[in-house]
């Protein structure tokens, strides 16, 4: 008897067999993630596909916990479970239990034999790369022109120092993105920019690949430009990280490597004013002394009112210095001249030999003067002694000098008064003697 | 500001701006020197801020066709 089902029936039929077969269960599948969607429930549901043929397949969100990566699309796997039918569509799936990436160790085999090739070329020794410019006018960036890099870069530059973005758009993720990140790189060295950044945001090894590919890697190492790398996280070191001549970990943070800070800068300048303007205080200040010393020796009163108004003069100028008021500092360094040249050394040393010598013919009057007193008053010449004692005459009589006066006691200053026969008085500190010239010899 | 402070770009006039400085700070310079330099000094430092705080910077991107290199804006938010 032929047996009738309905479909359900004949689904649920299917579905036992295949689940109880031993051939389809606790199996490992491989293939390369396609068509990947993440339900809202947490579910993932894809198509494991090889190079010709397809499998549904479903990871329930309690199995996402086994795993330590995200599926991406395109990602090869390894995928572990069995084999079910989803009765309501008749179609037959696989659940995931587990997965794990496949591949990586041929990659990895592949990045350590061009990272061992490169190296024992040199190309990433510390000795060919290129210094970054400090102060660049035009910043070439080669990455893709929609992703995280590009907006990060512009985001941050802003607050830098203002320099020009050219971007050269490149494919930076599967087939072809190695060739356009060289195009990218030569163009850039083309137009000349004076920095680059080259990079892209976070991904699997996989997405990452272009950036350990030979040609680039040659790419940035014959680039004139200076190159910043920026590919991925921290953590994935890419070969072209390794030839880059800086390598930033983030895109802020190549922007940041390749661009000074606006507001440092701002505060160096500031830095330098400051300088300059304590600077030019000091040397103001010691100016400002020299006058007051030289001017006072000179002429107390009469400088006084000079010097006054030479202070308020560089006060006034150290002030406004910051300024810059051009025609100020001209004033007074026109103003500065003409005083400096009145008590120029030179100056100062004629004006203070003058006053030695009139201070030499005062205390030559004063002795003369206080042996006519003492003449009449012997007491108060002493008194007179004692307020000027250097010039006191007893002192002087006392270290051996003695002074000479006509008969008449008149204190004798020129040998012109006398002739020969002239009787004088040598007067010594504890009497006198009457003499008589001999000769007179006139020296003037 | 003379003329030739005017072309300078950040890297020359900053450059220019701290040797000026070392110079004024070692003090072997007489006052009409040191104001000369002190003068110059100001017109650097006018010309670094200037570049810091009115240059424009632009955005742009170029792409490599048949006809050449081509240059055009890019927009970003």
């Amino acid at each position: 008897m032929v047996e009738t089902l309905t479909v359900t029936q004949l689904n649920t039929r299917v579905k036992s067999i295949l689940t109880e077969s031993d051939l389809v269960k606790d199996i490992w599948i491989i293939g390369e993630i396609s068509n990947l969607t993440r339900a809202v429930s947490g579910h993932y549901y894809f198509t494991l596909k090889d190079g010709s043929g397809e499998l549904r397949s479903v990871m329930f969100k309690g199995s996402r916990g086994r795993i330590d990566f995200e599926p991406t699309e395109n990602m090869k796997v390894k995928i572990f479970g069995k084999v079910d039918l989803y009765v309501p569509r008749g179609t037959y799936q696989f659940i995931v239990e587990t997965m794990e990436r496949s591949g990586i160790g041929e990659l990895y085999l592949e990045y350590e034999k061009l990272k061992k090739k490169l190296q024992s070329e040199g190309l990433f020794d510390d000795s060919r790369k290129k210094k970054l410019p400090l102060y660049p006018r035009t910043v070439g960036v080669v990455t893709s022109e929609t992703g995280a890099v590009i907006h990060d870069i512009l985001t941050t530059s802003e607050k830098l120092f203002p320099a020009d973005i050219i971007l050269a758009p490149s494919k930076v993720q599967g087939e072809g993105a190695a060739e356009s990140i060289v195009r990218g790189i030569e163009l850039l060295n083309k137009i000349g920019v004076d920095v680059m950044i080259v990079g892209r945001g976070g991904g699997s090894i996989e997405d990452l690949w272009s950036f350990n590919e030979e040609i680039v890697a040659r790419a940035i190492a014959a680039s004139e430009v200076p190159i910043i790398s920026a590919v991925g996280h921290e953590s994935d070191v890419t070969i072209a990280d390794m030839v880059a001549d800086a390598r930033a970990p983030t895109p802020t943070g190549a922007a940041k490597m390749a661009l000074p800070d606006r507001e440092y800068l701002g505060d160096l300048v500031r830095g330098y004013e400051y300088t300059a303007s304590v600077a030019l205080q000091r040397k103001l200040d010691i100016m400002k002394s020299k006058i007051d010393t030289v001017s006072v020796k000179l002429d107390p009163r009469r400088k006084l009112e000079e010097i006054g108004m030479l202070e308020l003069r560089i006060d006034g100028l150290s002030n406004r210095a910051g300024a810059g008021l051009k025609s100020t500092v001209q004033n007074m360094r026109s103003r500065f001249n003409a005083v400096e040249s009145k008590i120029s050394p030179a100056a100062a040393a004629n004006r203070v030999g003058g006053l030695k010598e009139s201070l030499t013919s005062f205390s030559e009057r004063l002795v003369l003067a206080v042996g006519r007193i003492m003449k009449d008053s012997h007491s108060r010449a002493e008194a007179l002694g004692k307020r000027a004692d250097a010039l006191n005459p007893l002192g002087v009589l006392k270290r051996g000098y003695s002074y000479v006066t006509d008969a008449d006691g008149n204190t004798l200053t020129s040998v012109k008064t006398l002739s020969k026969g002239s009787v004088i008085d040598v007067r010594f500190r504890d009497g006198s003697a009457e003499a008589e010239v001999k000769k007179v010899n006139n020296n003037g | 500001m003379d003329e030739e402070i005017k072309n300078m770009n950040f890297e020359q006039s900053i450059t220019a701006l701290e040797e000026l400085v070392n110079k004024l700070e070692s003090g072997s310079l007489d006052l009409d020197q040191s104001l000369e330099l002190y003068e110059r000094a100001t017109a650097l430092r006018d010309r670094c801020r200037k570049i810091l705080e009115e240059s424009e910077r632009r955005v742009k991107k170029i792409t490599e066709t048949a006809q050449g290199v081509v240059e055009s804006e890019l927009k970003f938010e």
